[in-house]
């Protein structure tokens, strides 16, 4: 009698005889008994049960995020298979510890799940944890089994929006408006109060005996006219206008041929902020050349594809502008970048001599580029700011032998005065023009 | 009168210099063109649009087509090239000099490739001045995963919070103090360095076989 079939009459048949209740019961008994006997079994075979308790699970989490989180989540499969159920999935939890400890041997035993595991990942081989003792594993199960339970969140890359940036934007303007409208506020209540002060001088005024003309002086009515005719009104005006115009000239001057302010659009919205402002990615990493050469270098495809064959999903855009590296990688394909610092063809410049000899920080040129979402040139770019730098900075001489006979000579001429790029040849035409 | 007939010619010469200085897609007015436009090479500054720079050309720049009209002032790139690039791509196998004469790296990028690296010996010192080297180059190409201490926490592998909001993150970056990497060798790391290992992607194009070497010696002390 398998259990089916005793179990639904005596859901259908509420008015089941006594004797069949009795039966079930009976039945019940021998299964329990039986089942009892099962766990017993298995308690001596796999020698313990995945714990619930506190404690166990903490352990666990400790041991995992130390040895196993660099290849295995809960939920998602990483390197290794996602590891929520495991513990049912898995032949036994003897096999588990066995496959932990020394997942070669179980491989090379040609046991059957193992060997299906190792193909279906890539043939990657797990580390042999042989420190890891019984009851480490039975905690990290634990911990799996605990994490597994828990309401699934969302993955973090989902969440990101242009929510964040967008109120970043909006703090500086709101606070400017704020003073805007307070200074209008103190401005009216001027008005008001000079108002009062014209009528109770005029009162006090009345109230003394003047001649006809001085009352005529006392009463005259205030016009546009007579306010745009006074002298005092057209010299301010005209000295406003004439110094903003020869202001805007000059300056429309100066910025003939200076790209100062330039920030093209480029294939891909890539925003210096996120990457080397918040997430703190050294401007080296990408810009490899910065140290060696006399270009930065705008990196390849293959350093962006170093995160973004995993990290698809963006800060500010979505998968869109992340999708546009991941095509070029696969078409092999390069990226168009549009070039912002452009030097002059009569002019050279080395990245390696300012940087690495230097030890020129790049936002010394470059400002402050960790903030930019988008990038503009920051500097003139022109000889005279060239120059201004060569005159006020000092040499980094320190633990740089080349330089050690020229600060001798300097400090033999100059005494204590530090040694300048000026000094050392900084601004020989043909240093930069040949 | 004349007043305002200067100050007319003044503010007209301001709105019409206004429109010569750089802004957005703008690059501004450019003064003598010929002078940033180079004939030359440069590097990130190919133009492909033959006609650019007409309106300057004096002299007679050879044509890009069979029996076409010479380019005009401001092309700058190569047709021959892959996708028109100025920069030649380098042969198949290319080796670049170094300045020790150490040959290239040739252990293969496989499982056999990683047992062979692990017995390789650095060829650098543990000298105070090597470790300090390191220890720049890991902040510079590491520690942004792999965290300042190598506990996988740097920014990119934790992930950050911006506003209370959760940013991606590369999951997966281990902790070099874990049991299975506290033993792994020098040559270990060259290797895992040169082509990665698992989801850590290569970084041979980037880290020169000495930088790389200079790594190693302070990824161990990390470890310690």
């Amino acid at each position: 009698m398998s259990s089916n079939s005793r179990f639904v009459p005596l859901v259908l048949e509420t008015d089941t005889s006594f004797n069949m209740i009795k039966n079930y019961l009976h039945s019940a008994c021998k299964s329990f008994l039986f089942l009892s006997f099962l766990v017993l079994i298995s308690f001596s075979s796999y020698s313990q049960e995945i714990s619930t308790e506190p404690a166990a699970i903490t352990a666990g989490g400790q041991i995992f995020n130390a040895n196993c989180k660099a290849c295995h989540r809960v939920q998602q499969k990483l390197v290794g298979p996602a590891l929520a159920g495991v513990e049912q999935r898995a032949p036994s939890i003897d096999w588990i510890k066995r496959f932990i400890k020394n997942s070669s041997a179980v491989i090379a035993s040609g046991d059957e799940y193992a060997v299906n595991l190792y193909n279906e990942y890539n043939k990657t081989q797990m580390t042999a944890f042989t420190s890891l003792k019984d009851e480490d594993i039975m905690n990290v199960l634990a911990y799996i089994k605990s994490e597994a339970e828990k309401p699934a969140t969302p993955p973090p890359g989902q969440q990101t929006g242009t929510g964040g940036t967008a109120t970043n934007a909006g703090g500086g303007s709101e606070y400017l408006n704020v003073i805007l409208i307070g200074m209008v506020i103190i401005l009216i209540l001027l008005v008001i109060i000079l108002g009062f002060i014209i009528s109770s001088l005029k009162r006090f005024l009345d109230q003394r005996p003047l001649s006809e003309e001085e009352k005529e002086v006392v009463h005259s009515p205030i016009t546009f006219s007579s306010i745009t005719s006074s002298r005092g009104f057209l010299f301010i005006v005209v000295f406003i206008v004439g110094a903003l115009g020869f202001k805007t000239v000059i300056n429309g001057l100066y910025s003939v041929g200076i790209q100062k302010g330039y920030a093209p659009k480029q294939p891909i919205a890539f925003s210096h902020k996120v990457h080397a402002g918040q997430y703190e990615i050294d401007c080296k990493y990408c810009h490899i050349g910065v140290m060696k050469g006399k270009s930065a270098t705008i990196p390849s495809v293959n350093i962006c594809m170093n995160c973004h064959n995993q990290i698809k999903t963006g800060t500010n855009t979505g998968e869109g502008e992340i999708g546009k590296i991941v095509r070029a990688f696969n078409e092999n394909k390069p990226i168009e970048w549009v070039r912002i610092h452009n030097l002059p063809d009569l002019a050279y410049f080395n990245h390696a001599q300012h940087v690495n000899v230097g030890g020129v920080e790049c936002q010394t040129c470059h400002g402050p580029i960790e903030e930019m979402d988008v990038v503009r040139q920051h500097s003139l770019l022109t000889m005279g700011w060239c120059i201004d730098c060569h005159r006020k900075t000092d040499v980094n001489s320190k633990g740089n032998a080349y330089y050690d006979k020229m600060v001798e000579i300097h400090k033999e001429r100059e005494g204590k005065n530090p040694m300048k790029v000026e000094d050392i040849g900084g601004l020989e035409c043909s240093k930069c023009h040949y | 009168m004349r007043l305002l007939k200067s100050l007319t010619i003044g503010f007209s010469a301001a709105v019409i210099l206004a429109g010569c200085s750089a802004e957005g897609n703008d690059q501004g007015t450019e003064y003598a063109p010929n002078m940033y436009h180079s004939v030359a090479y440069e590097p990130y500054s190919q133009i492909t649009d033959e006609d650019a720079g007409r309106w300057l050309t004096s002299i007679e720049y050879p044509a890009t087509v069979e029996g076409g009209e010479g380019h005009a002032e401001y092309y700058n790139s190569n047709r021959f090239n892959p996708n028109r690039m100025n920069m030649r791509e380098l042969p198949a196998n290319t080796v670049r000099r170094n300045a020790q004469g150490w040959l290239p790296y040739r252990i293969p990028n496989d499982s056999t490739g990683l047992r062979l690296a692990n017995r390789l010996k650095n060829p650098l010192d543990s000298s105070a001045q090597v470790l300090a080297a390191g220890k720049v180059l890991y902040e510079t190409y590491c520690d942004h995963c792999h965290g300042a201490k190598g506990e996988g926490d740097g920014k990119v592998g934790a992930g950050i919070t911006v506003d209370g909001v959760q940013k991606s993150a590369y999951a997966g970056v281990p902790n070099y103090k874990s049991d299975a990497l506290r033993n792994i060798s020098e040559g270990h790391i060259f290797h895992v360095i040169t082509y990665g290992k698992n989801l850590m992607w290569p970084h041979g194009s980037q880290i020169s076989p000495e930088d790389r070497w200079r790594i190693a010696k302070y990824v161990k002390t990390l470890q310690k």
